[in-house]
């Protein structure tokens, strides 16, 4: 157990935005409020009157700083312009670390290049997997690694993410013992998402007569959806008693319904359209087997999260799909049509004959992830962040970053600490309005108590 | 949470199990040990390089070879109604070659329609053009010459820029990507705006029948001959190498110097150049990477 401290949390992407990284970011924070310390979050404001500061349950501050998002929710990476909103938030909320979140929030790369400045150490998630072979992807990875060079410690939601961090990011260096051979620094973790799996509880036991195949999922091309449009018809052909029913929005929603009116299918695939992460429980209930067909996935929570709710589970092997589910409660299938027909048969077959226990399913991956295991293990990699040695100017100076992007990244520092020289001098930290009162723990813990259920209905406020 | 005591051999790429390793445990063996190296790289060779590169010379080539016609045609040195006759035959050259190559791979009825074809388009461009030149002639007479042989560079480099190289896979079916088509009109302005400084109306009419020749014609011609022997090709780029030199030579040295230093760059040191850049080759592949759905 640590030291209680200070932490803010920086990302693009929170609420009112839904998704993964959004709940991550929620979780853990409140999570690590009730390990006693003080989260705050900064994000950039949504229009129109989501804007100043919020407070969500339980007692987490949320800073919206006024910045423009350009697309899905991120900002612009602009380097300079949040210097003079996060130093004064940083400095007046006594802040002792900073964890910034996504490989695409340019905010998050921002506090990592600010925070030394005051003092302050940095921890960075990767939520997301990248290739490397488009121009997007070198650009984004070049900007990651110039931030990466900053940051203290980096945690990766699983393992496949990390191999992919710590190439994308260059996060290795010369073996000491060895020059020749390149050791990944020791900085670099895995600390798994996780999901509350009492809001995922299996609904009341479903005859085999239908058997009901959900796929919740943005329909866009990364999720795959052309495979679910190439094999909805061969298993409906296959199984009289197999019924779809197709949650989401997106781009390819326009192939589903075409597909469905080509076969003459509308009886069997029902197509739900967008469905809100507070229903996500009532649609999987509905189904006994779930599919998933992305082409790419970090993590896959939606995965676990059908799991949890007792269905069993078909899905595309790729990235981090394979690590986070025990192989009896996951079929998998390569990424090709005939592939997925098999695998989608075989469950099938298995959900008929009742060889799964939604019951057991659900008891098991209670066992595997827990929200509390995983603010414990981010504790830790806090607790080693603040006990290391900080980085000196001169040290992130000279950590290469190559011909090109070196030079301009050198600038980008020294600027940067002009610029809060000049901020120091303008808005002297004497002149800041502090925070002064907070939550009292032993006010926050009797709070907590009255309302014993306090997460779920935390989470109903969310939603 | 109780964890038994492992060692890294016990450890899995799992996240369910709690392992008793810390989080920021590296396995030895198994990391990135899914990450492949140019996985999908076939290395290039030198020579077929060098007739891959055949394409842009040649491309070059007639550009300055228009060039130089272009010059003796405004200097006087050369009559326009030569020219015409001259583009004529090289267009009946043209055409039969076409033809030779047509005999092998596509079928006598469409044959006969393709050539109805081609004789009625011929002689629409023919009569379009005759109609159209004195408003030709007459299109940038308010412009000074400074600025149409600054618009006519950049309009070249344009079209050499965006020309399709490739080489035709089927035979009869050419398909103008947009780049290409881009190409082609570029040209197309450059000879018309080219073709305005000159004074007589046949001289324009001339100059731009040859333009549509060489800028239109040819690289469908070269598409096709692309495809065919690697004899063939030589020998045409040779030929029209040497034209370009031998008529830029009549004009300036300067410029034939640098045409031929420029030629034999493109088509011999610059494959040397790729292949020797091969070694700096690097793709990763993993598992992280978009998977390509297999549909049937």
């Amino acid at each position: 157990m640590m030291d209680p401290i200070s932490i803010a949390m920086i990302s693009d992407f929170f609420h009112p935005n839904v998704g993964g990284v959004e709940n991550h970011i929620y979780m853990l924070s409140a999570k690590l409020i009730h390990k006693g310390h003080k989260v705050i979050v900064i994000t950039h404001s949504h229009a129109p009157d989501r804007v100043g500061v919020r407070w969500l349950l339980p007692s987490l501050k949320v800073y919206y700083i006024p910045f423009l998002p350009i697309a899905s929710s991120a900002t612009l990476p602009n380097f300079f312009t949040s210097l003079p909103y996060l130093r004064t938030i940083l400095l007046r909320e006594h802040i002792h670390l900073i964890h910034a979140h996504a490989s695409l929030s340019s905010i998050g790369h921002e506090g990592i290049l600010h925070s030394h400045l005051m003092g302050i150490r940095t921890v960075f998630t990767d939520h997301s997997l990248f290739g490397f072979d488009d121009a997007a992807s070198i650009l984004t990875n070049k900007l990651l690694a110039g931030t990466l060079r900053n940051v203290d410690a980096v945690i990766c939601v699983s393992h496949t993410g990390r191999e992919n961090t710590v190439l994308r990011g260059e996060l290795f260096e010369r073996s000491e013992d060895d020059p020749s051979r390149l050791v990944v620094r020791e900085n670099v973790y895995v600390i798994p998402n996780a999901l509350v799996a009492d809001q995922f509880k299996p609904g009341p036991p479903r005859s085999t007569e239908t058997i009901n195949i959900i796929v919740l999922s943005r329909l866009a091309y990364r999720k795959g959806i052309d495979l679910l449009v190439a094999t909805a018809p061969r298993i409906c052909a296959a199984f009289p008693n197999v019924k779809f029913i197709v949650g989401g929005d997106g781009p390819k929603l326009i192939d589903l319904l075409q597909m469905r009116e080509k076969y003459l299918l509308q009886d069997r695939i029902e197509l739900l359209g967008p469905v809100r992460h507070g229903d996500v429980r009532s649609v999987l209930i509905q189904g006994s087997i779930f599919m998933n067909t992305s082409l790419t996935e970090s993590f896959g929570i939606a995965i676990l999260e059908a799991a949890c709710a007792g269905l069993y589970v078909v899905s595309t092997k790729v990235g981090g799909v394979p690590e986070i589910l025990p192989e009896d409660m996951i079929s998998f299938a390569a990424p090709e049509e005939d592939d997925v027909v098999r695998a989608i048969s075989e469950a099938i077959e298995i959900v008929m004959a009742g060889k799964h226990d939604p019951l057991r399913a659900h008891e098991r991956v209670r066992t595997f992830y827990d929200w509390e295991d995983v603010a414990t293990r981010t504790e830790v990699v806090y607790d080693t962040v603040i006990k290391s040695p900080q980085m000196e100017l001169w040290e992130r100076i000279q950590r290469q970053l190559g011909p090109f992007a070196g030079p301009i990244y050198t600038i980008i520092l020294i600027v940067d600490c002009v610029f809060f020289l000049f901020l120091e001098w303008w808005m002297p930290r004497e002149d800041l309005h502090y925070v002064t009162h907070h939550w009292d723990q032993a006010k926050y813990k009797e709070v907590r108590s009255l309302f014993a259920c306090s997460e779920i209905s935390a989470h109903n406020v969310l939603d | 949470m109780t964890v038994l005591v492992q060692t890294p051999k016990d450890w899995t790429k799992i996240l369910w199990k709690r392992q008793s390793f810390q989080d920021n445990y590296i396995p030895p063996a198994s990391f990135l040990s899914s990450l492949r190296r140019n996985s999908n790289f076939k290395p290039q060779t030198y020579w077929p390089l060098v007739l891959l590169s055949c394409a842009i010379t040649q491309h070059i080539s007639t550009i300055f070879i228009f060039l130089s016609i272009f010059v003796w045609i405004q200097q006087s040195k050369l009559d326009p109604r030569t020219m015409v006759w001259i583009t004529g035959g090289s267009s009946l050259v043209g055409y039969a070659i076409w033809e030779v190559l047509d005999s092998i791979s596509v079928k006598t009825s469409e044959r006969y329609a393709n050539r109805l074809k081609a004789l009625k388009s011929s002689i629409l461009i023919f009569l379009a053009l005759m109609s159209l030149t004195p408003v030709l002639r007459t299109l940038t007479a308010a412009t000074s010459s400074d600025s149409i042989w600054a618009l006519t560079s950049i309009l070249f480099i344009l079209n050499t820029l965006l020309a399709d190289y490739s080489a035709l896979k089927n035979a009869g079916q050419v398909q103008g990507r947009l780049t290409s088509v881009l190409s082609m009109n570029a040209a197309m302005s450059a000879s018309i705006v080219l073709a305005s400084r000159l004074t007589a109306d046949i001289a324009v009419f001339a100059l731009i029948l040859f333009s549509v020749q060489v800028f239109t014609l040819y690289p469908f011609l070269r598409h096709r001959l692309k495809a065919s022997s690697t004899i063939i090709q030589g020998t045409t780029t040779m030929l029209l190498s040497i034209l370009a030199v031998a008529l830029t030579a009549s004009l300036s040295w300067t410029i034939t110097f640098l045409l031929s230093i420029g030629l034999l760059l493109i088509t011999f040191l610059a494959p040397a150049f790729l292949v020797w850049a091969q070694k700096y080759k690097n793709e990763i592949r993993g598992p992280w990477d978009v998977a390509v759905p297999k549909v049937n």
